[in-house]
């Protein structure tokens, strides 16, 4: 692999508005062609000339400037790019072609833990996470007492990271990272972690960030924090920014085309691989279908649209009675819900031979989103498993013609809102928004 | 919280770039990070045991027992003070041995962080022999003890000691550097390396008195590196003499010319870990 070239790149100008600026930037991996990684295949197919690569091109030709104090968004499928865009501006990468030029301290919001060691204490750990980003002991002993009282850690600080919770590390490493005052941020996947009182604390302290002018570089699977966070979303695909703009249209675009392609790669995964499955096989789900309204296989819905599992089974011994359920999973591991016959008060005879067992949701709930479902079967008592797949099944909620508008959060309560006004003279109107006669903000 | 405008650390890629110097100013902005592993890895190794830090010191005292009672057993080499022979060897040859290999893991077990941060890579390479040379440093309070416990003389030329060390210290991280950066292109290096480290094993007066090899061999013999590193470190301790300006001079040549051609591989290749790790 040669440096990278600079030829005809022109260089960018030093303008004071931009903290960053991309120019051209490409990232090419050489896969080898089959895999030979030893010393000795390798020679022995040098000999024979035939060490082939595999070009494949994680960016291509990639321009972009962000201005200091940007909150922006970056979107696109797995594999579209958005790590290897983190990583050139991070300074991990060096891109194989073009141009990147970053101003001020750029600190990775490492995922949690990383570059944590689990025997040493709280405070080993804190200085050598520091080290790591680059402050000496001097400057982390200043930066100290603050960590520790971030993470909420309290005498803990000198006990083994390998008695602390996961919480406590994830508290200890967002604490670390978040100290640095740095000029860009970057924060890829890692905000969905710990507990929500915490989670909230993280997202006021990057607020803060932002307010006090850092930039910030947000990858994330959530559209709705991208649309609530970012003033301008890059979407890539293969490698290359396919929109660039305002996070709403942005993001609605991305939508939108993703209907088309997502049922599609979703489809195709359908199946439990061998670690995804366990159970006696006393009773064997063969095939498990997701269908709309209409019957039509689908995978990815509407909030709001109808569901149904359909679960084929195959019996191997006749079951006595047999309970089926079924779990939903966000994409992040959230359990949203459990549902099965026997809470459902439906009682299954002896089962012999093979039949299909159906649950149906009228009104999915579920908003935007990528979810799993499990399938499971198994005895009344819940002693031993029949079978049970292991978030097996893949759907996604997309909002597209806003059936349900909603944005935040989960899932759509269905409720409905009313407004009553208990004034009518004119007089009131002069009154300031937001004071209220009901007596409970007086 | 923004710091003034002229203060700001500014990244060009397209910098004109001279890595064999400019990574050694970043590795000594960011020396704390040195200091940081070899304290964590020295930290970590001896936390959990109750002898702690004696472990290095009895390590090598009791390796060495077992050898001597084989060799001068078993073998009977004619060698006066056979423990301090032995272990004055053994010591130096476990530091380079020790130290190295573990160097040439440590970027493909580091790999993670190099992944998702920029740091200079070339700390996790320096850091593990840094480790091996302070666990050296403790292994001569044994050394000076079975000097003591056997009767050999403690000389004037003990004080030679640091520059055999340190001419060790830069060869080792000169093999580790090099080796270390071609691991990360084949993997199979770190299991060559250890064949290699083996067969050295024997092919350097370890256990064994120079005078065993055939007088035909012995220029073959002395083209082993490993071979003046112990005899600098072993003629003050167990000759009690400073060692000839010849075997000097080569050890010299061989850590610098090693130092140099490893820092210059490593930094070369560095650009292109993070695509292979």
């Amino acid at each position: 692999m040669s440096l990278p070239t600079v030829s005809n790149v022109p260089s960018p100008a030093r303008s004071s508005a931009n903290v960053i600026r991309l120019g051209q930037v490409s990232v090419r991996y050489r896969l080898p062609h089959e895999r030979y990684a030893t010393l000795k295949e390798h020679t022995i197919r040098w000999l024979q000339r035939r060490v082939q690569y595999d070009d494949f091109w994680a960016l291509k030709d990639v321009d972009v400037d962000i201005a200091q104090g940007q909150v922006l968004g970056i979107i696109g499928r797995n594999g579209a790019g958005k790590s290897t865009l983190l990583k050139v501006i991070s300074r991990v990468l060096r891109p194989t072609r073009g141009h990147v030029w970053v101003r001020g301290r750029v600190a990775p919001l490492l995922e949690f833990g990383a570059g944590f060691h689990p025997e040493l204490t709280g405070r080993e750990n804190v200085f050598l996470n520091g080290a790591i980003l680059g402050f000496s002991h001097a400057e982390m002993e200043r930066k100290f007492q603050r960590i520790v009282d971030f993470a909420e850690l309290g005498d803990f600080i000198d006990a083994p990271l390998r008695t602390y919770s996961s919480g406590m590390v994830a508290r200890l490493g967002f604490a670390v990272a978040t100290d640095v005052e740095p000029n860009v941020l970057i924060v890829d996947e890692v905000l969905s972690v710990g507990d929500p009182a915490f989670q909230r604390k993280s997202i006021e302290r990057i607020q803060s960030f932002r307010a006090a002018g850092t930039t910030i570089l947000l990858v994330t699977h959530s559209l709705e924090t991208v649309q609530r966070m970012c003033d301008r979303v890059i979407w890539l695909d293969h490698g290359v920014v396919v929109a660039d703009g305002m996070a709403e249209t942005v993001v609605q675009e991305y939508r939108n085309q993703m209907v088309g392609s997502e049922s599609i790669r979703l489809a195709k995964a359908v199946g439990p691989t061998e670690s995804q499955r366990w159970g006696d096989r006393q009773v064997e789900i063969i095939q498990v279908r997701l269908l709309d309204g209409q019957g039509e296989e689908q995978t990815v819905f509407e909030t709001g649209d109808s569901l149904v599992v359909q679960m084929d089974y195959e019996t191997n011994t006749p079951v006595p009675s047999p309970v089926f359920g079924i779990g939903i999973h966000r994409h992040d591991g959230l359990h949203i819900s459990g549902p099965n016959t026997d809470f459902a008060g439906l009682e299954l005879p002896e089962l012999k031979g093979t039949g299909c067992v159906t649950f149906r949701v009228p009104n999915l709930p579920l908003l935007d989103g990528l979810y799993y479902i499990s399938v499971a079967v198994h005895p009344k008592d819940g002693l031993v498993m029949h079978d049970f797949h292991d978030r097996a099944y893949t759907f996604r909620v997309i909002n597209v013609n806003g059936k349900v508008k909603e944005q935040y959060g989960l899932f759509s309560l269905g409720g409905t809102w009313k407004h009553t006004p208990s004034w009518s003279a004119p007089s009131t109107a002069l009154e300031a928004p937001g004071s209220s006669r009901n007596g409970l903000h007086v | 919280m923004l710091t003034s405008e002229a203060n700001l650390p500014t990244y060009d890629s397209s910098r004109p770039r001279f890595p064999i110097l400019e990574d050694a100013r970043e590795l000594v902005h960011y020396h704390d990070l040195l200091l940081s592993l070899v304290r964590r890895d020295l930290t970590v190794r001896y936390k959990r045991s109750a002898l702690g830090f004696l472990w290095t010191m009895l390590n090598p005292l009791l390796t060495m027992l077992v050898m001597a009672v084989v060799f001068s057993t078993a073998f009977r080499f004619p060698v006066e003070h056979y423990p301090v022979y032995l272990l004055s060897g053994l010591l130096l040859w476990n530091f380079f041995s020790q130290s190295t290999t573990i160097a040439i893991d440590s970027l493909v077990w580091g790999g993670g962080l190099i992944h998702k941060i920029y740091v200079p890579k070339a700390a996790f390479v320096i850091s593990p022999v840094l480790v091996g040379l302070v666990n050296l440093l403790l292994a001569l309070v044994p050394l000076a003890l079975i000097m003591f416990a056997t009767g050999a003389s403690f000389s004037w030329a003990l004080l030679y000691l640091p520059v055999a060390i340190l001419l060790a210290l830069i060869f080792a991280l000169g093999v580790g550097l090099f080796m270390s950066a071609l691991a990360v292109f084949f993997v199979d290096i770190v299991d060559i390396y250890r064949v290699v480290l083996t067969i050295l094993t024997y092919l350097t007066p370890i256990f064994y008195p120079e005078n065993v090899v055939p007088p035909q061999y012995v220029s073959f013999y002395h083209m082993n590196p490993m071979y003046y590193f112990v005899e600098l470190f072993r003629i003050p301790v167990y000759l009690g003499r400073i060692p000839e300006g010849y075997l000097t001079a080569r050890a010299a040549l061989l850590a610098i010319g090693a130092f140099i051609l490893g820092w210059w591989f490593f930094t070369r290749k560095e650009d292109e870990f993070a695509y292979r790790v």
